[in-house]
């Protein structure tokens, strides 16, 4: 047993092993969220309150305000593009769904032959940059009549999402239990419905995070939409706020920060709950 | 795979049609599961395949044909010019400007990158209270969307209100705005560089920690204390018996930041496109700004496509290491 002595300096060691670990943490943390933090208080500050050098910047120096989202929302296209942005999300996530779910499951259980192989080629096409691709891809999205239309990015985003989908689900259908499968297909279950009652139910967790991840990457796309997408009320988020909301050499920061905190922060919360699943995603598993 | 499908079908029903001996039934029977079950697997495959087939595949090797012709935006005619936009490219300055400030770009991002992943990385393997609050703050960088959060840097970058400064001048560090140490900085050839590279890595610095640590994490702790157990010093095991382990996450997670470093254009393009000069430009926005912009279409093609040698060795590395996986 532990005397009181005792306990108090494994108390006081905890103690001092804590705040040396939070001592190291702040500047990691300082780092990565002070650009956040700067983007939020910009939006709700008045514009004259962002451009006075004598005040401490960092609070507000004239009470805060929504002006800045009554621009954004009454006098540009954001309405438009947050609808387009959610609508392009979900149409992409529908497609990668139809397709890397199906595609995820024959890799990994119907054992095809050159499976290993296949998996991998479709997963390197992952890596295939978007600027190799966009210049076909723009005669492609052309020869469709979809340039001036976000349709253009329904059409292409599927390129990086169903490879890395397909890999994600992959992995996830490896973990279900063999014996799931063959207790269906002894009661009487076909190949497909074997797969659709009893193996879909069992990984809908991985289903749930492919259609997360085909939702977040389109969010994190900009190269594409800057390229395919010309009309300002056609634009997604991501490109409509850096491309129409700055006029010339003339910068709204209040708006412009505004817009991109509407977008970004639950983007990046709803990436966050699925973190541990897309490191898992890229490393094969192997981060479990 | 219409073959298999063609297969599948044809002895499905020639094992029906034959009643025949034990032996060959169940031989008969074999075939027809798996063939039934290639079938199905195939078809279940197809429509992913054919996607990345017609979007991905054949896209990659028209770009290789775009680079070889003098394709227009305007011109729908394509004449084939041989190596001609190669030539041409490599006779720009600014080709071979952005040549080398993707490099750069690249090594001294990735020595920050390394540095501040792996300390971080040690910081999260510790056990304290309030550490999934902190991982969920320090990975912020790479969950937002990156035209928005270079958007933010490009206002704390601002050349006379810029927060950074301020933050400078009250420290003493550098004198007021006007004055010659007060750094422009997305206006100085020098400063604008390294300002993007500075995006780049608190971008991706978070990334590289997180995967560092599922490795670390993926180490069983049995292995370890056998290690201890055995005499070897805290740097021993990490020599011996970690840093072999994690050696193929640790290269993947590498492999795919050099990839998205290396072809992303949105930083450099939203902060300073290319600019002052050349100082920033890199082959990613080069090739935008050729191939979309100015609408030479094949020399754009021909600029993206240079990134391919310098990618090669990074797939190279990472299908290696794919294939040698478990599986």
């Amino acid at each position: 047993m532990r005397t009181a002595a005792e306990t108090r300096t494994h108390r006081q060691k905890e103690i001092r092993r804590h705040l040396l670990l939070y001592a190291g943490m702040t500047p990691f943390l300082f780092i990565a969220v002070f650009p956040i933090y700067w983007m939020a208080i910009t939006a709700f500050k008045h514009e004259s309150d962002l451009y006075r050098m004598d005040n401490i910047p960092f609070w507000f120096n004239l009470p805060p305000t929504l002006k800045n989202f009554e621009i954004l929302f009454y006098q540009t296209n954001y309405g438009h593009w947050i609808v387009n942005t959610l609508t392009i999300s979900a149409w992409v996530a529908l497609i990668t769904l139809l397709t890397a779910v199906p595609a995820g499951y024959a890799l990994a259980r119907l054992r095809l032959p050159g499976a290993e192989n296949i998996g991998i080629a479709i997963f390197m096409t992952y890596l295939v940059p978007g600027i190799i691709l966009f210049l076909p891809l723009s005669r492609v999205v052309a020869s469709l009549g979809l340039q001036d239309s976000w349709w253009a990015l329904v059409v292409v985003y599927p390129t990086f999402t169903i490879p890395f989908c397909t890999w994600l689900m992959m992995g996830f259908f490896k973990t279900v239990p063999m014996e799931v499968e063959e207790a269906a297909r002894v009661d009487g279950c076909g190949q497909l419905s074997a797969l659709i009652r009893v193996v879909l139910p069992v990984s809908l967790p991985g289903v749930l995070t492919s259609v997360i991840f085909a939702f977040t990457l389109s969010m994190q796309d900009f190269l594409y939409g800057l390229a395919f997408v010309a009309p300002g009320d056609q634009k997604p988020v991501p490109v409509g706020v850096p491309t129409e909301l700055i006029r010339g050499d003339v910068f709204f920061w209040g708006s412009l920060m505004a817009a991109a905190l509407l977008v970004g922060l639950p983007v990046a919360i709803l990436y966050n709950f699925f973190l541990d699943k897309f490191i898992q995603g890229i490393t094969g598993g192997a981060g479990k | 795979m219409t073959v298999s499908l063609g297969g599948g079908s044809e002895s499905t029903t020639r094992a029906a049609a034959q009643p025949v001996s034990w032996r060959s039934s169940i031989a008969a029977r074999w075939r027809t599961n798996t063939s039934r079950r290639l079938a199905f697997g195939y078809m279940l495959l197809a429509p992913a395949v054919l996607y990345v087939l017609l979007l991905v595949g054949i896209p990659f090797l028209f770009s290789l044909y775009l680079a070889l012709s003098d394709a227009n935006v305007g011109d729908p005619v394509a004449r084939f010019v041989g190596f001609e936009n190669f030539r041409a490219a490599m006779e720009m300055d600014t080709f071979w400007d952005a040549l080398r400030n993707s490099i750069v770009f690249l090594v001294v991002a990735a020595v920050f990158k390394s540095l501040l992943g792996t300390s971080l990385a040690f910081l999260l393997l510790q056990n304290f209270s309030g550490k999934k609050v902190v991982r969920a703050l320090v990975v912020i960088p790479f969950t937002l969307p990156i035209s928005v959060s270079v958007l933010s840097w490009k206002w704390m970058y601002d050349s006379q209100f810029s927060v950074i400064n301020w933050g400078l001048h009250r420290v003493g560090l550098i004198g007021p705005y006007g004055s010659e140490s007060w750094p422009i900085w997305l206006g100085q050839p020098q400063l604008a560089l390294l300002a993007c590279i500075g995006v780049n890595v608190w971008r991706s610095f978070p990334f590289g920690a997180i995967v560092l640590l599922a490795g670390f994490t993926s180490v069983p702790t049995e292995v370890l204390d056998a290690a201890r157990v055995d005499g070897c010093t805290f740097f021993q095991r990490f020599r011996h018996v970690v840093a072999p382990m994690i050696f193929p996450i640790l290269i993947i997670g590498f492999l795919f930041d050099t990839v998205f470093t290396l072809s992303d254009l949105s930083v450099v393009y939203l902060l300073t496109q290319g600019g002052p000069g050349s100082a920033t430009q890199i082959l990613p926005v080069l090739a935008y700004q050729i191939g979309i912009q100015a609408g030479a279409l094949g020399r754009g093609a021909a600029i993206a496509l240079v990134l391919v040698p310098l990618l090669f060795p990074a797939l190279f590395l990472m299908l290696r290491n794919l294939k040698r996986r478990d599986w």
